[in-house]
């Protein structure tokens, strides 16, 4: 075992070497990869913003939400009916979304100060199902299109960057999608870890460990619970902007708009680790790859899975997606990444600083 | 040959070794208490012998080995144990209580529901009440008589005094005395409340971070200047 | 008042479909503190079990009996072998593996079932058009009122079960206070496997109802049902049975008279959105349910 000190300068190389790896492979994917490739990555950084923002409610405080895939929806459909009804720059979309999704979120918080647990779980469920139908209502249908959904959702003003080429045409829209979801991912991820680090994060750990405590120890339940449910919610919106402008479609039954999203977002969200930063993030690889790897047994009738599950009516993918799914859990029952800290830790421990040398922030 | 042998009793959460090779005897139709500060391994010692917690060494009741047994069939050969903080089943009525009590016999139990009752009058003025909405003292006589709904031969009894005035905990001693008395009940006790613990048992363990630092007759332990002033507070 | 009691009516049968399925959650619940998301799932797939049987020439009542057994292996097994495994070392994976399972039996059934022609599951009672009674001026179809006698008579069954045996007594130990019941010598293992097993002996059951009233069996057969289901568990309060089997019949009746007053804002289409706000309300006065204790606040 290799122990190193927090701040020594082998831990600032190790940290050096990650981003390094870190930054080629981010380079590597838009510049070397074929652009329905590079549109997997964008999915998964759609789910990863998505994951974020769920972890930030349900890691980091401790209140469950079935409900996130309204907020994405709310994102969603924000972007569509700014661009294509009113001609607005894509650009302005996420700000426009963010804060429309905030204060949703805000309001979907307020029963969360009085119903806990189980019945909160199934309050959020109910917002998850509300959505959908809520845009499919013929009410409504003058603004959202009723259950066709909005679609050609189209903007010309994609940005000329010279030293990526030229982005025109199919592929140059993969390697703009690419790059404007890693800039959001990099921003959820500066905001989740800015306020996880904060004050403010401290406050959610302790209402999610003892809310009695964290009320004792000045923590204003009301309003930490409020915000951190609007702030999740408006980062989540940014996913669903991201989706709409990656596709140019958003319908009701769309893929992450019904009650299945939010499931999706909490499988990656535990699966990669959940009250940890980089879960979602591992956690939103991981999904993708697995779905799409799964995707096409048993539908070309050769090899042992061919075999296997040449004789079933349809694909296979989402049975062996469960299998795997439960057979993570029983391998790393706190995420993909609480399974690597427990082993890197038998490799590499870092000392942390001692208490009260660290460098004023 | 004891009622009760424990040798070499190791157990603890997960990674954490809480007892460290403990050495223990009930013999039978007497009353035995363990002695020890907060985290000695009191509670421990009592889940390790009743097998609710993973454990190493040798337990021996009844001339049979119960290393490997699991608390479930314990019952059934006759060990019953009072946990801490009350044993009882807050959503269940006083009567259904007992029944569980005695869900590891087949015989007819009315007649030994209407013994408790006789022994603990103010269980029956309440026996179709919820236990949740019993007394401190009230719910801890329940789970003492849930307990002996079982028939043991071995009554683990941890902390009975916990959270109860005075007066009640002298009421519910002065029952497990009765019981070692007349009955010949064999019980192992775990108690903070030294004084009183020494009073009704006859022989002594002090546990000390999950090792037996001292063993003896009552009486002795209770005249020993030197763990008087350690231990007892005196 | 014809309409009155016909949405009344026609209520109380498909909230009793509701409460059988939630009467398993709550089963659940009580037993391992989980919300079991693939109850639905598991119904449907014996469901098609159901149909199965069926089509290899066994009589429906005996095929639903095999149906019922199927469920209840189904749900013991899936505790005993994954849940309890995953449950002692982390609570949010058991939501996976409750999810994970909602799926693989989603895909399994589509692969099993799935390219068959629509697959008719012939109702238990007859359901010819002229197959009712009229009372009170409303039409009493033989095939609602038969669900509702069934769903009603296997609920009264359960409560006699938790009421009067000793297994009932052990379920209930066990729900209340588990390591307490582990001592007086309660098999806990054996409970709450079968806690789940009756769960999916009930979904299967409710599965076959609903599937002889839509007629037509597909791998989201169970879906809708399922969240009426949990919205009737958490209405009712989850630790509580009995709040359960009301909460479900008043879903049924409210969503009928939702959708039959207000055909214009609310309709077929908004019935479901229309019943989870109003439980949204209810909860926000009684946050654990109009039955449930208040101790209730894990997931």
């Amino acid at each position: 075992m290799w122990k190193i000190h927090e701040g020594s300068a082998r831990h600032w190389m190790i940290r050096l070497l990650g981003v390094a790896v870190l930054a080629f492979v981010v380079v590597w994917i838009p510049t070397q990869m074929s652009s329905s490739r590079i549109g997997q990555v964008t999915d998964a950084f759609i789910l990863m913003i998505a994951a974020m923002s769920l972890n930030l409610v349900l890691g980091f405080t401790g209140q469950i939400s079935i409900g996130h895939s309204a907020f994405f929806g709310v994102g969603g459909y924000t972007a569509a009916i700014l661009i294509k009804d009113h001609g607005w720059s894509p650009g302005y979309t996420f700000y426009v979304a963010a804060v429309v999704a905030f204060v949703v979120g805000c309001v979907v918080a307020l029963p969360a100060l009085r119903i806990r647990g189980i019945y909160l779980a199934l309050v959020t469920l109910a917002v998850a199902v509300l959505f959908p139908t809520l845009v499919r209502w013929k009410k409504l249908a003058w603004l959202t299109e009723g259950s066709m959904g909005i679609d050609s959702v189209r903007y010309e003003d994609v940005p000329v960057w010279p030293i990526l080429g030229e982005l025109k045409g199919r592929e140059g829209r993969a390697v703009f999608m690419f790059w404007l979801g890693l800039i959001i991912v990099i921003v959820t991820y500066l905001v989740c870890r800015g306020i996880v680090k904060s004050r403010f994060g401290r406050a959610l750990v302790a209402i999610r460990d003892n809310e009695t405590a964290a009320a004792v120890m000045g923590v204003n339940l009301t309003t930490t619970k409020v915000l951190v449910f609007g702030v999740s919610a408006a980062l989540c919106a940014l996913a669903g902007v991201l989706s709409t402008l990656k596709s140019g479609v958003i319908t009701p039954d769309g893929q992450y708009v019904t009650l299945l999203g939010s499931i999706v977002f909490l499988l990656v969200m535990i699966v990669g680790g959940a009250g940890t930063l980089w879960g979602p993030i591992v956690g939103g690889l991981v999904y993708v790859l697995l779905d799409n790897t799964t995707r096409d047994i048993g539908t070309n009738d050769s090899g042992i899975l061919g075999t296997l599950f040449g004789w079933a009516d349809q694909s296979p993918a989402t049975l062996i997606l469960g299998l795997v799914l439960v057979i993570i859990m029983f391998a790393a029952p706190y995420g993909l990444v609480g399974l690597a800290k427990r082993l890197s830790r038998k490799v590499v421990v870092v000392i942390p600083r001692p208490a009260g040398t660290a460098k004023p922030s | 040959m004891s009622l009760l042998e424990v040798r070499q009793l190791t157990a603890g959460y997960g990674p954490v070794e809480v007892l460290h090779g403990i050495d223990l005897d009930v013999e039978q139709g007497e009353m035995v208490v363990i002695l020890g500060a907060n985290g000695a391994g009191k509670t421990t010692t009592m889940r390790a012998v009743s097998g609710m917690i993973p454990r190493s060494g040798s337990v021996m009741f009844d001339g049979v080995d119960i290393t490997k047994t699991n608390a479930e069939k314990l019952v059934g050969m006759g060990i019953a144990h009072v946990p801490q903080g009350r044993g009882t089943f807050p959503d269940l009525t006083v009567l259904d209580n007992l029944r569980v009590g005695a869900y590891s016999r087949s015989a007819d139990i009315s007649g030994d529901i209407e013994r408790w009752f006789e022994v603990f009058p103010r269980l029956a003025e309440r026996r179709d009440q919820r236990a949740g909405s019993l007394s401190g003292g009230e719910q801890q006589m329940l789970a003492i008589a849930r307990a002996l709904m079982s028939h043991p031969k071995l009554l683990l009894c941890d902390e009975p005094s916990l959270g109860l005035a005075p007066l009640i905990t002298q009421e519910v001693f002065e029952v497990l005395k009765k019981l070692n008395n007349d009955e010949g009940l064999s019980v192992l006790l775990v108690e903070q409340n030294a004084n009183l613990a020494l009073k009704v048992a006859k022989r002594v363990y002090l546990l000390e971070t999950g090792s037996v630092v001292a063993s003896g007759p009552a009486a002795e332990i209770a005249s020993d200047d030197a763990i008087r002033k350690a231990y007892l507070g005196a | 008042m014809e309409r009155f009691f016909q949405y009344l009516f026609d209520g109380l049968s498909l909230g009793s479909i509701y409460a059988l399925l939630a009467l398993g959650l709550v089963v659940v619940f009580r037993g391992t503190g989980h919300l079991n998301f693939a109850q639905g799932e598991m119904a449907m797939i014996c469901t098609f079990v159901v149909w199965q049987f069926n089509d290899w020439g066994i009589p429906l009542v005996v095929s639903i009996i095999l149906g019922m057994i199927v469920g209840f292996a189904l749900g013991a097994g899936v505790e005993a072998t994954i849940i309890r495994g995953v449950a002692k070392k982390s609570q949010a994976g058991v939501f996976v593996v409750s999810i994970a399972l909602f799926l693989g039996l989603n895909s399994l059934a589509a692969m099993v079932w799935g390219n068959l022609p629509p697959e008719q599951l012939p109702g238990l009672f007859p359901d010819e058009p002229d197959d009712f009674q009229r009372i009170f001026g409303a039409v009493w179809r033989y095939e609602y009122i038969g669900v509702l006698a069934v769903a009603l008579l296997l609920m009264g069954l359960l409560f006699l079960l938790f009421a009067k045996t000793k297994f009932g007594l052990a379920m209930r130990a066990v729900a209340s206070n588990p390591e307490s019941a582990r001592l007086a010598g309660i098999p806990t293992g054996i409970v709450l496997a079968s806690s789940w097993g009756i769960a999916g002996a009930m979904g299967a059951l409710s599965g076959t109802l609903w599937g002889g009233i839509v007629g037509e069996l597909n791998a989201g057969l169970m879906f809708t049902v399922f969240i009426y289901a949990s919205a009737a568990a958490t209405l009712g309060g989850f630790d509580s049975p009995g709040g359960a089997v009301v909460a479900g019949l008043a879903i049924g009746v409210g969503e009928q008279f939702l959708a039959g007053y207000f055909p214009g804002w609310i309709g077929q289409e908004m019935k479901l959105s229309a019943a989870l706000l109003t439980i949204f309300v209810v909860l926000l006065i009684k946050p654990s349910g109009l039955f449930g204790s208040t101790k209730v606040e894990r997931v």
